[in-house]
């Protein structure tokens, strides 16, 4: 058993090593081959060519692009990723090594309100099948999708803080009434998605021998829900974490610049409109990483719990 | 030949006797949802399409006076006028022209050239080809997307200056040059993503039909690869393909708006949705002016919404699995 799972890990990340290397190359030629010197940019117009000289030499500006790029990966190795043109004194894993942080607890917090919320509306869809409620529920919840986040911010910014005076604005820390707006509007998008496959996920437990017997040999409705149909359909849900998580990069974006919070997306999109070059590699390269490692996270943590899965994949599925 | 063909009327009749589009789209139209969301379609891209012709201003003239600007709804500005006095209905409408040319052209790379080619390939060929094809797309889908889609405008913004100067001065796009080359830049970004959902759809009904008889029958009777996918399996493949790009043109036309919104998309005086509600989406802006953004994003809300139900109700037609069961 261990053995199979081993190797079924094995193949995801050995999949995911390529694409990552293909994506970091060819982000890499097209930011470095932009037009302007790097070390002007880094160093502004007064510098001593000795500094310059080192610049130069510790990333290789003015030697070709793939010797640039191999010396880029050898200081990534070294843990450094190159320096920001924007936040001068800083390197660019300086920049965005805090942020993260901050980002990632939001983010894990409106995961956890997507998929709080979307199981139980995909549950009652699929139970409420046939009737007007089934496709009330979905989409209503597809409605709330189809809002951009920067529409839905200012909208409720001026409702819930302006009008109604409820909560307030600002960045006052991650762990702040304040951030209830931010993490509710990053995650109701969200939710439709998870109900939706959830429903399709009930709907095709239903049919199971096994809630037959529960419900034949006298089980509570309510049992049956729960702990038969809920608990199993919910199995394959662990899988749709992974595909939440490029929603929730993307909402960020906007939640963080709308917000004022100190976080990755905010940190993207003011490295993308400088440009910043190093700070936007190292965003691409680390947020690439990072996904491909939770995918493959969830996907051990899946075969381990449905077996079924590490079979198919071991048959060469 | 006949025999194939005789085997693929066969496949394709099924159990009712009437064709299976007609059938479909009868369906289609006994969901009342789908039905507002299809004239809703109509009514958005003949308004942008036909925007010169509907358009009852200039999109680009200003008036800037200070009763002018961002005028509230009336008789004669529907939707108002924005803060350089410009009217927004009329701009609405060729931002709804961007959002119908900007999903057509990526739907056609993303969808129809790297989405229903690369789909066809892993499909019919298998063996690693499909592997290699299905995990990439695995991966790439797994990424924060959005993030590289701003490394590659940022990194082609700043060389486009050049760009469109010459091709302002050398070709006849004139003051439209810098409008296409940006459009250029972002159709390229979102393409590269825009492929993995349709192919895994394109597969997985290439590989199922593969297997029937009359493939094997044309295989036996010696047709080329070209002849067996083009006249055998792209057919019955292209149903399902259609309902996958359906589900996904919200989020191709959300990526336009979601670039321009951030000012790396189509920039102003071009008209997108994105640019319109930049201008309009700040809690003071709409505390004051609220039907700046109102007027700007409820269309395109609109147009994903109608769009995302409309995929739903085909995915619920072509899967009747999940809905009919008892």
């Amino acid at each position: 058993m261990a053995s199979g799972l081993f190797g079924y890990t094995v193949r995801r990340l050995l999949w995911a090593v390529p694409v990552i290397f293909i994506i970091s190359v060819a982000v890499f030629y097209m930011l470095r081959l932009a037009p302007g010197d790097p070390v002007d940019a880094i160093l502004q117009k007064n510098y001593q060519e000795e500094q310059a000289a080192l610049l130069r030499k510790k990333y290789g500006y003015d030697e070709p692009i793939h010797v640039q790029y191999y010396k880029y990966m050898k200081n990534l190795a070294q843990g450094d990723l190159g320096i920001s043109t924007r936040h001068r004194d800083f390197t660019a894993s300086e920049v965005i090594l805090p942020k993260v942080w901050v980002s990632s607890q939001i983010g894990f917090m409106a995961l956890l309100i997507i998929f709080s919320l979307g199981i139980p509306v995909g549950v009652y869809a699929a139970l409420a099948r046939g009737t007007f409620l089934d496709p009330l529920t979905i989409s209503s919840w597809l409605a709330l999708d189809a809002i951009p986040v920067f529409v839905m911010i200012p909208v409720v910014q001026w409702l819930f803080a302006l009008k109604l005076g409820i909560v307030g604005l600002g960045y006052e820390g991650v762990w702040s009434s304040h951030m209830v707006l931010p993490v509710l509007v990053l995650s109701l998008p969200g939710v439709a998605g998870v109900a939706r496959l959830m429903r399709a996920s009930v709907v095709g437990v239903l049919n199971e021998d096994y809630v037959r017997t529960a419900r034949a040999k006298g089980l509570r409705e309510r049992t049956v829900i729960i702990t038969h149909i809920t608990r199993n359909a919910m199995l394959p849900m662990v899988t749709v974490i992974g595909l939440s998580l490029p929603g929730i990069a993307a909402g960020s974006l906007f939640v963080e610049q709308l917000f004022g919070i100190p976080g990755i997306g905010q940190e993207s999109l003011a490295a993308a409109l400088a440009p910043d070059f190093d700070v936007i590699l190292a965003l691409v390269l680390f947020g690439s990483f990072l996904f491909v490692m939770a995918n493959v996270v969830i996907d051990v943590v899946y075969s381990m719990i449905d077996p079924r899965i590490r079979v198919g994949a071991a048959r060469g599925g | 030949m006949a025999i194939a063909d005789a085997a693929q009327e066969l496949y394709s009749a099924g159990p009712i006797a009437q064709p299976r589009r007609f059938r479909m789209l009868r369906a289609l139209i006994r969901k009342k949802l789908a039905v507002i969301a299809i004239v809703y379609l109509l009514v958005f891209y003949s308004g942008g399409i036909f925007a010169p012709l509907v358009a009852p201003y200039n999109p680009n003239r200003q008036e800037l006076t200070v009763e002018a600007r961002r005028q509230g709804p009336s008789a004669e500005h529907i939707f108002g006028t924005d803060a350089l006095g410009r009217d927004l209905f009329s701009r609405v409408l060729y931002a709804a022209r961007t959002t119908i040319l900007f999903t057509l052209v990526v739907i056609l790379t993303g969808g129809l050239v790297l989405g229903l080619g690369l789909g066809l390939l892993a499909g019919y060929r298998g063996g690693w080809v499909d592997t290699a094809i299905m995990r990439t797309g695995e991966v790439l889908g797994g990424l924060p997307t959005l993030i590289l889609m701003l490394a590659i405008t940022a990194a082609f913004r700043g060389r486009i200056n050049d760009l469109s100067f010459w091709l302002e001065d050398h070709t006849w796009l004139g003051s439209d040059a810098k409008t296409l080359v940006k459009f250029t830049i972002i159709v390229g970004a979102a393409t590269p993503f825009a492929w993995i959902g349709s192919s895994r759809i394109v597969r997985g009904q290439a590989l199922s039909i593969r297997e029937s008889s009359f493939v094997t029958a044309a295989e036996a009777m010696g047709a080329s690869t070209w002849r067996i996918v083009s006249r055998h399996i792209l057919p019955g493949v292209m149903p399902l393909f259609i309902v996958g790009l359906s589900a996904s043109m919200a989020g191709i036309a959300g990526s336009e708006v979601a670039l321009s919104y951030l000012g790396l998309g189509i920039d102003p005086p071009g008209s997108s949705f994105g640019n319109l509600i930049g201008d309009a989406g700040f809690v003071r802006t709409f505390e004051q002016y609220p039907h700046l953004l109102l007027v700007s994003s409820l269309p395109v809300i609109f147009f994903f919404y109608a769009w995302n139900l409309l995929g739903d109700a085909l995915v619920d037609l072509f899967e009747p699995r999940t809905h009919t069961q008892r």
